[in-house]
């Protein structure tokens, strides 16, 4: 059973859960002859246009499309996603001047078993052609390999076939690493284990574990909008808060609630003093894979829409004014008033 | 015949061949009518005895239940209480007595908790109590219990799906004929599932009966690449009409959720897949006139099936109204030059099927269908030559389902020879055919409900849109008791691109084929 929200890292995914048999091909056990054959290939006698899809389809297929949880308004404005795991790989994409369409979902939709994924649009000339879904892990290798073809060829790429190629290639080819700057550091890792362990640990607990925050951000955000019956919220919030706890104790046998929370003021002075006086990190131009990694939690704890009941974890961060500066120069400047903040960020990359 | 003295002896050896087989035959024959004779003599005794003293004032003074030492008194007295001529303002007669009694033996027997046959007595009570009437007489019925718990494991094959399951059945257990019915099974498409359901008849009548239960469940759907978690529970109501018809009305709630979806999984079943509750009444009414279910030659299935999800109180998350008919009908097909029934008959079969969406609980606007709720057509078991839903709308890879669709199929059975016309074996010609379709999109602004009506009328029109998805074939069938199997070759005649029909030999298992 998946479990949702981000209890699950995008950064240490499961294996696939994809349990569904793939289509079961009967072996030839003889070949038929050749008249019936042609027989055989007589029928169907007529065949007639394709039958039209059902209402709830979705039709725009000729967009990317990058499946997050987020509200449906919020999908419509392309507002920053609530979900730090979302929200890191949405500000990256939007970061790089990739045209997309947030499509509001939850964990049960993706192929990894948690959000986000992208599915790249489909070929013009095939538009119902099977796609095949891009996990978070493989984002940025896919905008990596979409901005050379875009560059080699001056169009842009036959987005179904490389797909499937990256398909193929992923299990073939290592992991390769970014060739920017920032990841060239050799203390890259080590920052951005910060966020994944110290940093992601404390926010899983307030938000999971700290029941004022459940009920003001996980109820509505999280559990409300899957089912309006009582019994289903509270056998999934049950499900979430027993994730989020799982998760916690893989790291340590004990939650230590006081040290969890320690790290990750910890974490914040480092990346604080990492951050320096440079606008994004390792002293960029245009922000980065990074600056979207760090953005993702400062800004869901940050971010004036969110009810934090507990606030131990937004006023640890508040120290640190050039945290909060970066977070703020990103909303402004990438999501602008949420609504303009996609076609804005376009311009600037 | 194993004769100690058979050792090649020539008198013997004579005497055996004497025997002639045909004189042997013919006096088994004999002996056999001369039973059957005088059996039916006895009855017609009987029946005489009765019938000349059919009218004779007769009182019941009572009626005892020999060994139903597990079933409560109180439960048979709602049976039995009001034959008693205490209760009644008139003596009987006494074929009206018999009568009476042995509408009461029936309803036993409907109960499912005897075995058969009920042994029914007639005693006259020695006059010795003061109290006594010349016309009383005394009733037993003899019953013997079934047992009260069964249980069975085993494994199951068919329909591209193997499992294997646990079965438990607890009968009459507060002495009242009710029945716990246990169910575990795992398999290879349904991975899991789980379901307990009570039932119990209502004051002691069998034909009305109520039941509740519960069930978990893991579906694979492969033909729209998810799988499918159910938990929920339901209570029904059943009831028989005097016409002879079942009705059966029921509440549904069912937490559903689409989950583990195949990696190609097309963007319209990653836009369904996560949880969503069902909360719906229903409502299903069955007349079967057919003379056997899986084989009819002639006879009709009347059926009709309503569905009421998340309107108004209900709640839920899914909002709609759901119709379905069915219509079966067998005629035995006489053949020129051969007497009495040929065993050669035409079935055709007719369902149709409607999803309108409504708006939820008190919201104003009604939502689209989903995946889990639209129907699904095509395969061995509805329409042949195409494979498990393969009509209807596709995504990809995946069968979406429609909201509106109609299908029918007609074939023509005939005994094989040397086989004959009374085994479960036909060879049967066959051509079926449908339209699955999912209701169009609205183009027009208005309220919600002449939306809906909007999109109605073209989508019910466009079944009638160029000929239906066809195919034809011919195969084999056998008519188990609980199933009916059939091994088709068929071709598809007419498609929908996309449609995935099925050149070639095809198997089915089913209860309910069309």
């Amino acid at each position: 059973m998946p479990q949702d929200a981000d209890a699950k890292s995008e950064e240490r995914p499961k294996p696939s859960r994809s349990k569904t048999q793939a289509r079961e091909t009967s072996p030839q056990w003889f070949t038929t002859p050749q008249p019936i054959r042609r027989l055989f290939d007589k029928f169907p006698l007529r065949i007639y246009s394709l039958n039209e899809l059902p209402q709830r389809s979705p039709r725009n297929r000729e967009n990317n499309t990058l499946w997050i949880f987020t509200t449906n308004e919020g999908a419509q404005l392309g507002a920053p996603s609530f979900n730090p795991g979302c929200l890191k790989w949405q500000a990256y994409m939007i970061f790089k001047g990739i045209d997309f369409v947030p499509i509001s979902s939850n964990n049960h939709a993706s192929p990894t078993g948690a959000l986000p994924f992208l599915l790249p649009a489909s070929s013009t000339k095939n538009p119902l052609e099977a796609v095949l879904p891009i996990p978070s892990t493989r984002i940025e290798r896919w905008v990596r390999e979409k901005k050379v073809n875009t560059e080699k060829t001056g169009r842009p790429p036959d987005e179904g076939l490389e797909a499937k190629n990256q398909h193929v290639e992923a299990s073939v080819s290592t992991k390769q690493k970014s060739t920017s700057k920032e990841s060239s550091d050799m203390r890259y890792e080590a920052y951005m284990s910060l966020l994944n362990y110290r940093i992601r640990n404390a926010y899983l607990y307030s938000l999971y574990l700290s029941p004022p925050n459940f009920a003001s951000i996980v109820l509505p955000l999280y559990v409300n909008p899957s089912t309006s019956n009582t019994l289903a919220r509270v056998a999934l919030s049950h499900q979430l808060r027993a994730a989020a706890e799982t998760e916690l104790l893989k790291q340590s046998p004990t939650i230590d609630v006081e040290a969890t929370y320690r790290d990750c003021d910890k974490a914040f002075e480092a990346l604080s003093e990492l951050l320096g006086d440079d606008e994004f990190f390792y002293g960029e131009e245009v922000p980065g894979l990074f600056d979207a990694s760090v953005f993702a939690y400062t800004h869901v704890l940050l971010d004036e829409d969110l009810d934090w009941k507990h606030t131990r974890l937004r006023e640890g961060l508040e120290q640190y004014g050039n945290l909060v500066e970066h977070q703020k120069s990103i909303v402004e400047g990438w999501f602008g008033d949420n609504a303009s903040g996609r076609s804005r960020s376009h311009k600037k990359a | 015949m194993a004769d100690p003295l058979d050792s090649g002896d020539d008198i013997f050896d004579r005497l055996k061949k004497g025997v002639d087989p045909k004189l042997q035959e013919e006096k088994t024959r004999l002996a056999n009518e001369r039973e059957l004779a005088q059996v039916e003599k006895a009855q017609r005794r009987l029946g005489e005895l009765i019938q000349d003293n059919s009218t004779l004032p007769t009182t019941i003074s009572s009626i005892r239940i020999l060994n139903a030492t597990n079933t409560r008194k109180g439960f048979l007295d709602r049976i039995f209480n009001p034959i008693i001529s205490a209760n009644q303002d008139r003596p009987y007669t006494l074929a009206e007595a018999i009568r009476e009694v042995s509408i009461g033996a029936d309803k036993l027997h409907k109960l499912d908790v005897f075995h058969e046959p009920i042994s029914l007595f007639i005693d006259r009570p020695s006059h010795t109590e003061p109290s006594m009437t010349p016309t009383d007489i005394d009733i037993y019925l003899s019953v013997v219990e079934k047992s009260r718990f069964k249980f069975k494991t085993g494994t199951d094959i068919g329909n591209a799906e193997g499992s294997a399951y646990v079965h438990g059945l607890a009968r009459n257990i507060f002495g009242g004929a009710e029945s716990l019915n246990v169910n575990a099974s795992f398999g290879t498409r349904t991975r899991s599932a789980y379901q307990a359901s009570f039932e119990t008849p209502i004051l002691s009548n069998p034909d009305l009966r109520w039941e509740f239960g519960g069930l978990a469940s893991s579906t694979q759907k492969p033909w729209s690449s998810h799988e499918e978690v159910l938990k929920g529970g339901w209570t029904k109501l059943r009831w028989m009409a005097p016409g002879g018809g079942m009705h059966e009305l029921g509440y549904n709630g069912v937490w559903r959720q689409i989950t583990g979806l195949a990696s190609n999984a097309s963007p319209t079943v990653r836009r369904d897949a996560g949880d969503s509750v069902k909360s719906s009444l229903t409502h299903t009414w069955v007349k079967d006139r057919r003379d056997n279910p899986q084989l009819p030659t002639r006879g009709y299935l009347n059926k009709s099936t309503l569905e009421l999800a998340g309107w108004g109180p209900l709640q839920g998350d899914v909002a709609f109204g759901k119709a379905e008919v069915e219509a079966q009908g067998a005629i035995p097909v006489p053949i020129p030059g051969i007497q009495g029934e040929s065993g050669v008959s035409l079935t055709t079969g007719l369902r149709a099927g409607l999803l309108f969406p409504l708006p939820l609980g008190t919201e104003a606007e009604s939502k689209p269908s989903r995946i889990n709720d639209r129907f699904q057509l095509g395969g061995p078991t509805d329409v042949r030559g195409f494979r498990l839903s393969g009509l209807g709308p596709r995504d990809g890879i995946d069968s979406l389902g429609g909201d509106v669709y109609a299908a029918g199929s007609a074939n023509l059975l005939f005994p094989i020879p040397r086989v004959g016309k009374d085994k479960p074996f036909r060879f049967q010609l066959f051509a079926n055919g449908g339209r699955l379709l999912a209701l169009k999109e609205s183009e027009i602004e208005g309220t919600d409900g002449e939306k809906v009506k909007q999109t109605l009328a073209p989508t019910i029109a466009e079944l009638g849109n160029g000929l239906p998805s066809m195919a034809a074939g011919f195969g084999l069938v056998y008519a188990h008791p609980v199933a009916r199997f059939e091994l088709n070759f068929s071709l598809p005649l007419v498609l929908r691109r996309g449609e995935d029909g099925r050149k070639g030999l095809q198997f089915g298992i089913g209860i309910n084929m069309l």
